[in-house]
């Protein structure tokens, strides 16, 4: 009988415990069947009043149940305490991050980064040239003499000096008389850096802008030549299924000269205010270089063949990142660098 | 320049729309910039390319251009100038500016409005209507090319003079403005004064009236430099100078001339008689040839045109061919002035041809790697690294005005000046870089707390040879308003960073002696290594700040990028991780007043000789007047275990040392 009953004991008091979800709950399972008072407890302290053989089964019987119990306490403490834990650590991940301070490059910069490495993964090699510049290599060496019309397309800050022939440069094409004077064709290189017009600033004309040149000079460099460098260029900038086109233009230091436009990304050809209805965006001046350009340099005319072409970079970056005023390049404002 | 459609399509037959018209001229001669219509009429304004204005600034030309592109002749009626009549008196005395003056004194002139369609076609073409003479004159040009004026000759003493005006003559021009000249201007004058400014603009008295009886009509051609010259001194351009400064063919005069004396006789009065003429015309313009190679011609363009389609296309722009098997002779018309090299000739028959039937060929080469741009490479490195600390990247002007140079105690004549600045902000070169790094701080405080900037930019000074010294910078500051430490320290760090992470080392901080007044006097260091100076960092003076208005402490910086990339070295040896430990000790001592931390720890580094493997400074504070440093050693051995008598014995040495050399107070 007795025996039935401690079993019994330990089953309910196993399943309370089981039940329980707080320390409380547990203490009270405990004071129940093992307290002072307990069920437990009252057969155990009865022991003394039992029989010797009753005794020599009731008490090992009893005091493994004690320890079962004991044991079941405390693994489910245990457990709820690692449950309770948890909870009390947990923690708002959606509240932000410690800041870093992160530095962010002028979006020329980005756009003179991706131009040099289209053209320098086509074997150019990068020239570098003064940004003050004397009228030979700006002007007369790229057949544009003094008192021409030619000069008018470029409003000019002259530099004082004492021969009066120092300004700054008005187009990187200034580096290409200097490299052919230090090089010997074949060669391919492209020019980057900072130009200067004396001009009135607005949201799209600034007096200080960027500009990457390129040229190409050989024993027969030709016009398809030319067309398939820029077309390639345009499509690794772009992306490869942009459409462009050439036709004639005149530049002094070109003959033939060129103009190569894009099909507007925007409108896909059909006109829209974009592209001002012509369905075309002008992107890239250029031509075959005109032979005075190598006699200037110092080569026998006719003895090579060359193409040369200028990259707007301001203007790329416009359109690459829809900046919608040029002078912002230059503003110094980091509500705009920190957009790149 | 404007152009009327119907205009267009009487001269060449088209039969193509306006639009259709605008495409076939944009993709083989020049770009429609605009068109507008009404009614049947359009206007199509094309932008004439710079070498084109010879021939392309007149309806002739483009009609030509037209039939050229349709594969037809151009036929115009053929009027011929009357050249048996003589009697004007004409005199150039420089030939060389005027190269041909045609003059027709013309009688029974009857002043009145032109022709309704002659009106319109001007009207078309941008030009207003005044009178049937004027009206005449300007057709004539929009039709031809060729720039024609008209004088009424009873304001005149009968006789032209082409001469340089004299030093301060005045003349009152149509406009009604007076112009003081200059003895460069070429004028027109009679036996007593100017009549008009040549090519540019008719004087005002001498100009057609409605009471105008007899006129001397004007068909000239003038020196495209000198006209440039006068109009730009003057600050005028009228549809005259523009074609004269493009330099027209002196043969189009007579052409012009004739047909104006047509319309004249038809439009100017019933009894309309040409009198008196004169043509001088010492040199006469006769055709040129060239000699083109046809090989070169398709290696220039990288086509293959034949022969014969080549020959055709020449043709169609009136260019006379002879042919032989590898060459043509072309004779080039006198109108195409831009026609001199094969080149020339190489691009009309590349635009005729089209270059939308010119295929992209990739150009064979040679495969190699270019060569490498060390500086732009080294640059863009450090534009990396700057980011990664944090720096974001500005770019400033080249210039700054004479008040920034006095604002940062510069000394202008170290600067190169612009000649002709739109505005005092471009009248000087930078000769640092550091003005335009403080009016980015003060744009940037109105919105961030805290920021850190950069540029690499050229400076300019006016030494050196033939061009000015340029030499690339990189320049920077640290704002951070909430920090109550001292920036200097801040910022020292990025750089210190920045020259670790360039591979550039043994950099010395010393106390500038010289560095202007843009750094505080006493909380900024010249920047060295070995010897050279490689740049500054400091506290911008506040008096300074004050200036650019900045209320907040800045700290900045300046670096030559080319005395660093002769010092960067990205060569890197690893060196064997050592296999025994190492300790730390820590020493704290009262300095005297006045001693640099670098002394101290040149004196750890002396005596604690290879050992001491690292040396950092973890505190400093002031107590009763005295600063105390307190300074982490790490000591140890790659060789063996250092036993802690010998850890002992080496700090007691180094402590003695501090002590005896340096005065310090070591505490125990």
């Amino acid at each position: 009988m007795l025996a039935k009953k401690v079993e019994e004991i330990k089953s309910k008091s196993l399943a309370e415990t089981q039940k329980s979800v707080s320390e409380r709950e547990l203490f009270d399972v405990k004071v129940k069947y093992l307290g002072r008072k307990g069920k437990l407890t009252e057969i155990l302290k009865n022991l003394k009043n039992l029989s010797t053989d009753e005794r020599k089964k009731i008490g090992p019987l009893a005091n493994r149940a004690r320890q079962e119990i004991d044991k079941a306490l405390a693994a489910r403490k245990h457990e709820l305490g690692a449950r309770a834990d948890w909870e009390k650590e947990k923690i708002d991940v959606t509240l932000p991050g410690k800041k870093q301070e992160l530095g962010h490059l002028n979006p020329i910069t980005l756009v003179n980064r991706e131009v040099e490495k289209i053209f320098t993964s086509m074997g150019f090699e990068i020239a570098n040239g003064s940004e003050v510049e004397q009228d030979f290599y700006n002007f007369d060496s790229l057949n544009i003499p003094k008192d021409h019309p030619a000069r008018d397309m470029m409003d000019t800050f002259r530099v004082k000096s004492k021969n009066n022939d120092l300004l700054l440069r008005t187009h990187v094409s200034a580096i290409q008389v200097r490299y052919m004077e230090k090089h010997r064709p074949p060669f391919r290189v492209i020019m980057p850096g900072r130009v200067f017009r004396n001009e009135a600033t607005d949201s799209s004309h600034e007096h200080t802008f960027y500009q990457t040149d390129g040229m190409m000079v050989g024993k027969d460099v030709s016009a398809a030549n030319y067309y398939a460098i820029i077309d390639e260029f345009l499509k690794k900038f772009f992306g490869k299924n942009i459409k462009t086109r050439m036709r004639p233009s005149f530049f002094p230091f070109t003959e033939p000269s060129f103009e190569i436009d894009f099909e507007c990304l925007l409108c896909k050809g059909k006109g829209c205010s974009v592209c001002k209805q012509t369905g075309w965006i002008e992107i890239i001046p250029g031509g075959m270089i005109n032979q005075n350009v190598f006699t200037a340099a110092g080569y026998k005319r006719n003895q090579y063949q060359g193409c040369a072409w200028d990259i707007g970079i301001s203007r790329l970056a416009m359109m690459k990142y829809k900046i919608n005023d040029i002078r912002l390049f230059h503003s110094g404002d980091l509500r705009f660098v920190n957009q790149f | 320049m404007k152009y009327s459609y119907t205009w267009l399509k009487e001269l060449s037959g088209t039969k193509k729309t306006p639009k259709q018209l605008a495409e076939l001229l944009t993709m083989h001669a020049f770009e429609l910039e605009d068109m507008k219509t009404e009614g049947k009429e359009t206007q199509l304004t094309f932008d004439i390319l710079a070498n084109r204005g010879h021939d392309a600034l007149s309806h002739i030309g483009m009609a030509r251009e037209i039939c050229a592109l349709e594969n037809r002749q151009l036929n115009l009626p053929a009027s011929h100038f009357l050249t048996n009549r003589k009697g004007l008196s004409v005199k150039i005395n420089d030939t060389g500016l005027c190269r041909r003056y045609i003059g027709v004194a013309l009688e029974n002139i009857k002043v009145a409005p032109s022709p309704k369609w002659m009106r319109a076609r001007l009207l078309v073409c941008g030009i207003k209507p005044i009178n049937n003479i004027v009206d005449i004159t300007n057709y004539v040009m929009l039709e031809t090319g060729q720039p024609l004026h008209a004088f009424d000759a009873n304001k005149t003493t009968g006789n032209i003079i082409v001469r340089q005006a004299k030093k301060g003559e005045k003349i009152r021009l149509l406009d009604e403005s007076e112009k003081i000249m200059i003895s460069k201007n070429l004028v027109i004058a009679d036996s007593e004064k100017a009549l008009a400014l040549a090519g540019v603009m008719g004087g005002l008295k001498s100009g057609v009236m409605n009471k105008t009886k007899k006129i001397i009509l004007e068909a000239a051609n003038f020196d495209p430099v000198s006209i440039r010259k006068t109009r730009t001194a003057h600050n005028i351009s009228t549809e005259s100078s523009y074609r004269f400064e493009r330099d027209i063919d002196s043969n189009l005069a007579e052409t012009a001339a004739a047909r104006a004396i047509e319309l004249i006789r038809k439009y100017g009065g019933k009894n309309v008689k040409a009198v008196t003429t004169a043509d001088i015309y010492p040199k006469k313009i006769k055709p040129w040839t060239i000699k083109l190679d046809l090989e070169y011609v398709n290696s220039l363009l990288g086509e293959n045109i034949p022969a014969n389609k080549i020959k055709k296309i020449l043709e169609s722009l009136d260019i006379k061919v002879k042919s032989s098997e590898k060459y043509i002779i072309a004779e080039i018309p006198t109108i195409r002035i831009d026609l001199k090299t094969q080149e020339d000739l190489i691009e009309e028959i590349g635009r005729i041809y089209g270059y939308e039937n010119i295929s992209a060929k990739v150009p064979a080469v040679e495969l190699s790697a270019p060569p490498v741009n060390e500086k732009r490479v080294f640059e863009d490195k450090l534009r990396d690294c700057a980011t990664s600390l944090g720096f974001s990247e500005m770019l400033n002007y080249s210039f700054y005005s004479a008040d920034d140079i006095e604002k940062c105690g510069l000394a202008i004549d170290e600067h190169l000046e612009v000649a002709n600045p739109m505005n005092p902000d471009q009248q000087y070169l930078r000769t640092v870089l550091v003005p335009g790094i403080l009016k980015n701080v003060e744009t940037n405080l109105k919105n961030f707390d805290k920021f850190s900037i950069f540029e690499i930019g050229r400076i300019y000074s006016n030494h050196g040879q033939k061009l000015p010294d340029e030499k690339t910078f990189l320049a920077g500051a640290l704002v951070d308003i909430e920090n109550k430490k001292e920036i200097f320290f801040e910022l020292k760090g990025k750089i210190e960073a920045l020259l670790e992470k360039l591979g550039i080392e043994n950099i010395e901080f010393s106390e500038p002696k010289v560095a202007g007044t843009i750094v505080h006097p006493t909380r900024a260091a010249v920047m060295r290594v070995r010897g050279r100076t490689i740049g500054y960092i400091g506290k911008i003076n506040p008096k300074i700040l004050g200036e650019y208005r900045i209320k907040n402490r800045v700290a900045a910086f300046e670096l030559d990028t080319q005395e660093m990339q002769n010092l960067a070295s990205s060569l890197r040896e690893y060196r064997p991780i050592s296999k025994f430990p190492s300790v730390k000790r820590d020493i704290s001592m009262f300095v005297p007043e006045g001693m640099a931390y670098a002394d101290i720890e040149k004196e750890i580094a002396k005596s604690g000789g290879r050992l001491v493997k690292n040396i950092e400074l973890f505190d400093v504070f002031e107590k009763e007047g005295r600063k105390s440093l307190a300074i982490r050693l790490e000591i140890g051995s790659d060789k063996k275990t250092l036993t802690s008598a010998e850890i002992d014995g080496m700090m007691k040495k180094i402590v003695s040392r501090l002590e005896k050399d340096l005065k310090v107070k070591v505490r125990k």
